[in-house]
């Protein structure tokens, strides 16, 4: 029950609806205790032959009242409790988003997208619920059970009462047995679903590497032998599911028994009227609902406070980069200068980067090559305090010195992995700036050399991109991502590994573009093909996270090392590939 | 976004009926399971009857005779008791029949996408496919257990409830026969607006989980380029439209389900009343008879209910099926090869002859494509981007179906080969790094278990990935998160 305490904020906001919804509840729960008594009173009229025409009538005017105002009543209360609770998963879905796109990419490296998305789903739903059925079960099944009781013991007979009630803790009790029984083998069902899940998904993903290995057949053994598993965890849980209903009736049973038994004693006795033990065994029929209730409650409001402890982790997860007190608002511009001693990543030891120390003047283009792994994307990301921590200054002031809004303002980013949103071409490539002209998109596209190839698409820039669009091929994605930072004029342009799937030619066009379109302004490129950073003012060669050569081309074609090696290597392949 | 597709009343019959064409391997469980059921209800039925006819045999006339009354008791205990284990017995098989049911869907669905081709995977998001596989297949099983079960049992209860009444009281179970066309009606209505309403919602959140899973998957993107607060923005415009269709949804479910069946009931006790008390005026009534009617009207109204309740469920999972079977009856095969014929690969020289190839049958990608790889010799594609290269290494890993031409392997048409033999013989490293998720060793070995230790270390050695691999500290036993993500692209 803890977690309405911890809902506690979000009923104060929505008290008005909370409290008319259960004062709703509870006249629902009054007027229910209506049509039984109705029925005893005819019993007993009908028995004794007393039943007159205007007592019918009066009796069922009533009966039709009660009907109507309990139907209006059940509207209403459904509106307020169950609108409100609509109303809270909005609102922490909301809330979520923001954080989420609050959150360094530590977080991100932390977190699968799956279980994000699980908690931005399930786990919402599982709030919503306590927020709506929970406060409803509640209320219903305290309300409802109470009248009935106090009714049946006061209205017909508190002993009948007391004797009815004796088995009914037995069902309570057997219930919520079932129920932590249910808890962990649901559990287990549960986990053993995302695994088919997460196996399914894989498979699907790697439907290229299944098939050039001829996998197919051990795919479907080992896919059937997940749905054994699933099928095993879940009639595990249909032994324990399958105890509830038939529990519950023969308790009922049992209890009708009783009533039945000393009910007629207490008539011969003259203690009641047929009437109204037929009363009495109506309201003991009201009564499962709320016993059943307790049980449901127990298990949403289990359900509902780890949900609401998994949300709450990541709401409260910090900000990690984020704005100091001090920072300045206004875009950096001037040299870059890095200075670090040892960069590892949030969750590893080992460290990525060591003693990198280097300045780039405004207006100058940087080249960094070196193998895979040695550290050229990390120099970017923390240019970007994609990650946080080292010392690297822009225009003579830490990074950490400008607000993070304003030093990304001065970036245009071309990450090795382009990533496309659902959208149209001309909305991805306006994707930073918002509202531009054609001639803008169209003059970035040309930039990139990837115009042409626009042009030819049935819907030209209308072509819708992404997951759910038509499928580009990665030179072409590379190609808009590149557009997409162009458009912006940055004062900065970071090209990382960016024309790795385009080839020598298309190359060269957009480089020689870009030293005209961005002369004095500076540019970052790393590369795995040298022929990219040759003309660059500075080269770096980086070699598992060191700077193992430095200077400018001529200058590194002058030493023997790793630049002239792979650049001679090169050169080579560039020869074999023109035939010579 | 996924559209969710419109399905009339006849087409919803046959995803019906071809769903339930996967019961026939366990019709002996099934009509085992349904006996059950039918003694359940009887006992059901009859307990009532047996207070009515205390009542009106003993109690009424104030004759409690010992021996009959002990009787009466101990047989009304026991239908008790046996409607325990009866009940608990069908409920049990019934899910796990489903179950079953499910499994043997979702193998044949698998199974099914194993053998498409990649042209399938290239049109279809990875997304949907999994759903199909396993969201979808989730979602007919609910519908199995509690849409089917819950309609099946609750159809057994009202049968027998109207059949006790008819022999009771005839002209009682006639006038009580007004409650079935009400409840068709409402049902009718809630189903035609909640078929529309619900659709609207499940779209809605599908759209905002689209939204969702696209931004967590472009955050780096999205905060380079500041664009955090457009897309918050966004995002709340598709959650208020969610949370409006949401609002709809609750409105109609309060007007027409649990309120308007309780209204019902109500309605159904006033004519059962009415009755009684107008025939009062003429000649006394069996109270026990009233008692027994009003029980049943108790128990009448809750399976109603719970049908309702699922009414949408039904609905869903028609939807599922139908994307289900639709993903079944897909036609983009994976290429076939002639298995019959037991050729084998030994020299290895490849022959492309006039090759030509198109993804969408419109554009040509390869155009009469022709050349020769003797055995032994190193052969090198170039050619800028969309030039065709990979569409080459495509068509020899028999992804893809080439338009015309033929391509041979040691003289051999390459569809003369069985598809082991082909894999057996060819290699590939992917453009696309891709990892499962697992250890390294498991990544590398990949199902060929046979794999020892040592051929793992020189395949890592090949491709020089075996430097980083020992720099990890727990070597290759270390897990590979989401698609590689904390690896840079080349160690992959």
């Amino acid at each position: 029950m803890k977690v309405f305490l911890d809902l506690m904020w979000f009923f104060k906001q929505e008290k008005r609806s909370y409290l008319t919804g259960i004062i709703l509840l509870l006249f629902v729960a009054l007027l229910q205790l209506v049509p039984p008594k109705v029925v005893g009173i005819f019993v007993d009229h009908m028995k004794d032959g007393t039943l007159t025409q205007s007592i019918l009538i009066y009796w069922l005017v009533t009966l039709v009242i009660v009907a109507l105002l309990m139907y209006g009543l059940r509207y209403y209360w459904r509106i307020m409790i169950f609108g409100s609770a609509v109303k809270l998963s909005r609102l922490l879905r909301n809330r979520l988003y923001g954080h989420f796109t609050k959150m360094s990419q530590a977080f991100y490296q932390r977190k699968r997208v799956g279980d994000l998305m699980a908690h931005a789903t399930n786990d919402l739903n599982a709030i919503q619920q306590t927020a709506g059925s929970g406060v409803l079960t509640l209320v219903d099944s305290l309300a409802t059970g109470g009248f009935v009781v106090i009714a049946m013991a006061t209205t017909i007979s508190w002993k009948l009462t007391l004797i009815a009630l004796l088995p009914m803790p037995l069902m309570a009790i057997l219930t919520s047995w079932y129920g932590s029984l249910l808890h962990k083998r649901f559990h287990k069902a549960q986990e053993s679903f995302s695994e088919l899940n997460d196996k399914t998904q894989e498979s699907v993903s790697g439907i290229k590497v299944i098939k050039t290995f001829g996998q197919e057949k051990e795919e479907l053994e080992a896919f059937t032998s997940k749905t054994n598993e699933v099928v095993k965890k879940n009639v595990s849980v249909v032994k324990v599911d399958a105890l509830y209903d038939p529990t519950i009736s023969v308790i009922a049973g049992i209890s009708y028994f009783l009533s039945i038994v000393f009910g007629a004693r207490f008539v011969i006795a003259g203690e009641m009227t047929i009437g109204e033990l037929v009363s009495f065994t109506t309201y003991l029929s009201l009564l499962i609902w709320p016993m059943l209730a307790f049980g449901w409650l127990f298990n949403i409001v289990e359900r509902g406070r780890a949900s609401y402890d998994r949300i709450s982790s990541i709401l409260n997860e910090e900000i990690d980069i984020d704005n100091n007190k001090d920072a300045l608002d206004n875009v950096p511009s001037g040299n870059i200068t890095y200075s670090i001693e040892s960069f590892s990543y949030p969750s590893t030891t080992a460290p990525v980067l060591k003693n990198i120390h280097f300045t780039l003047n405004k207006g100058e283009t940087l080249g960094i090559v070196g193998k895979t792994g040695s550290g050229k994307t990390t120099l970017l990301k923390l240019l970007l305090r994609e990650f946080d921590g080292e010392h690297i200054y822009f225009g003579g002031r830490a990074l950490a010195g400008y607000q993070l809004d304003e030093l990304r303002k001065a970036f245009g980013y071309v990450p090795q992995e382009h990533f496309l949103f659902s959208a149209t071409i001309a909305e991805n490539i306006s994707f930073a700036k918002g509202i531009c002209t054609i001639e803008e998109i169209y003059h970035a596209a040309k930039l990139a050399a990837i115009h042409e190839d626009i042009k030819v698409f049935t819907d030209g820039y209308e072509t819708v991109v992404g997951e759910r669009g038509v499928s580009l091929s990665g030179g072409q994605k590379q190609r808009i991502s590149i557009a997409r930072a162009l458009i912006l004029n940055p004062e900065v342009l970071l090209l990382d590994d960016s024309l790795s799937a385009v080839d020598a030619k298309t190359e060269e066009t957009i480089l020689s573009s870009l030293r005209k379109e961005r002369a004095g302004k500076t540019t970052v490129i790393t590369a795995h093909r040298l022929s990219a950073i040759q003309h660059a003012n500075q080269i770096l060669v980086l070699d598992e996270g060191q700077i193992i050569q430095r200077g400018t081309h001529e200058e590194l074609m002058n030493q023997s090392g790793w630049y002239k090696n792979m650049y001679l290597r090169q050169q080579l392949e560039q020869l074999v590939e023109h035939g010579g | 976004m996924e559209q969710m597709p419109v399905i009339n009343g006849k087409e919803q019959h046959k995803i019906l009926v071809r769903l339930l064409t996967y019961t026939k391997p366990h019709k002996k469980a099934i009509i085992f399971a349904f006996s059950l059921l039918l003694l359940t209800t009887i006992g059901d039925i009859v307990a009532p009857i047996l207070v009515g006819k205390f009542i009106d045999d003993y109690l009424t006339p104030r004759n409690l005779a010992f021996e009959p009354l002990l009787i009466l008791g101990a047989i009304y205990i026991s239908i008790q008791i046996m409607n325990f284990f009866l009940s608990y017995l069908h409920l049990y098989k019934f899910q796990e029949i489903a179950l079953k049911i499910i499994q043997r869907l979702r193998i044949d669905s698998f199974a099914k996408v194993q053998s498409l081709g990649l042209k399938y995977f290239d049109k279809t998001p990875a997304g949907g496919i999994v759903s199909r596989v396993t969201n979808d297949t989730e979602a007919i099983l609910d519908m199995f257990i509690s849409v089917l079960v819950t309609f099946i049992q609750g159809s057994f209860l009202l049968i027998g409830i109207f059949i006790a009444m008819f022999i009771l009281n005839v002209q009682l179970a006639a006038f009580c026969l007004f409650i079935l066309p009400l409840l068709f009606l409402i049902m009718y209505i809630y189903r035609k607006y909640s078929s529309i309403f619900y659709q609207d919602l499940r779209e809605r959140l599908s759209q905002l989980n689209a939204k969702l899973s696209e931004s967590l998957q472009g955050m780096a993107i999205i905060q380079v380029f500041r664009q955090e607060k457009r897309l918050r923005s966004e995002f709340e415009e598709i959650n208020e439209k969610h949370y409006m269709a949401g609002m709809r949804n609750i409105k109609i479910e309060g007007l027409l389900l649990r309120p308007a069946i309780d209204l019902v009931y109500v309605f159904a006790l006033i004519v059962v009343l009415s009755f009684f008390g107008i025939s009062s005026f003429d000649h006394p009534v069996e109270i026990g008879v009233v008692f027994i009617f009003v029980s049943y009207l108790d128990r009448f109204f809750e399976p109603v209910n719970n049908i309702m309740q699922r009414l949408s469920m039904f609905q869903q999972a028609i939807v599922a099926a139908s994307r289900v079977f639709k993903l079944m009856d897909e036609t983009e095969l994976a290429p076939a090869q002639n298995e019959t014929v037991q050729n084998i690969i030994n020299e290895g020289e490849i022959e492309f002859n006039n090759v030509s190839f198109s993804y969408d049958g419109r554009r040509d990608v390869l155009k009469n494509i022709s050349f020769k790889a003797k055995p032994g010799e190193t052969v090198a594609l170039v050619g800028h981007t969309g030039s065709g290269k990979s569409s080459i290494i495509n068509l020899m890993m028999r992804f893809y179906e080439f338009g015309r031409g033929d391509i041979m392997i040691d003289g051999k048409s390459i569809k003369d080969y069985s598809k082991g033999e082909l894999r057996k013989k060819m290699g590939l490293v992917l453009q696309d790094p891709f990892l499962f998720y697992g250890t390294i060793n498991d990544n590398i070995k990949l199902h060929n278990h046979a794999m020892t230790d040592d051929e793992i270390r020189a395949a890592a050695e090949f491709v020089q990935a075996n430097r980083f691999i020992e720099n990890l500290n727990d070597q290759y036993q270390h897990l590979v998160v989401e698609r590689g993500a904390a690896f840079s692209s080349g160690q992959r």
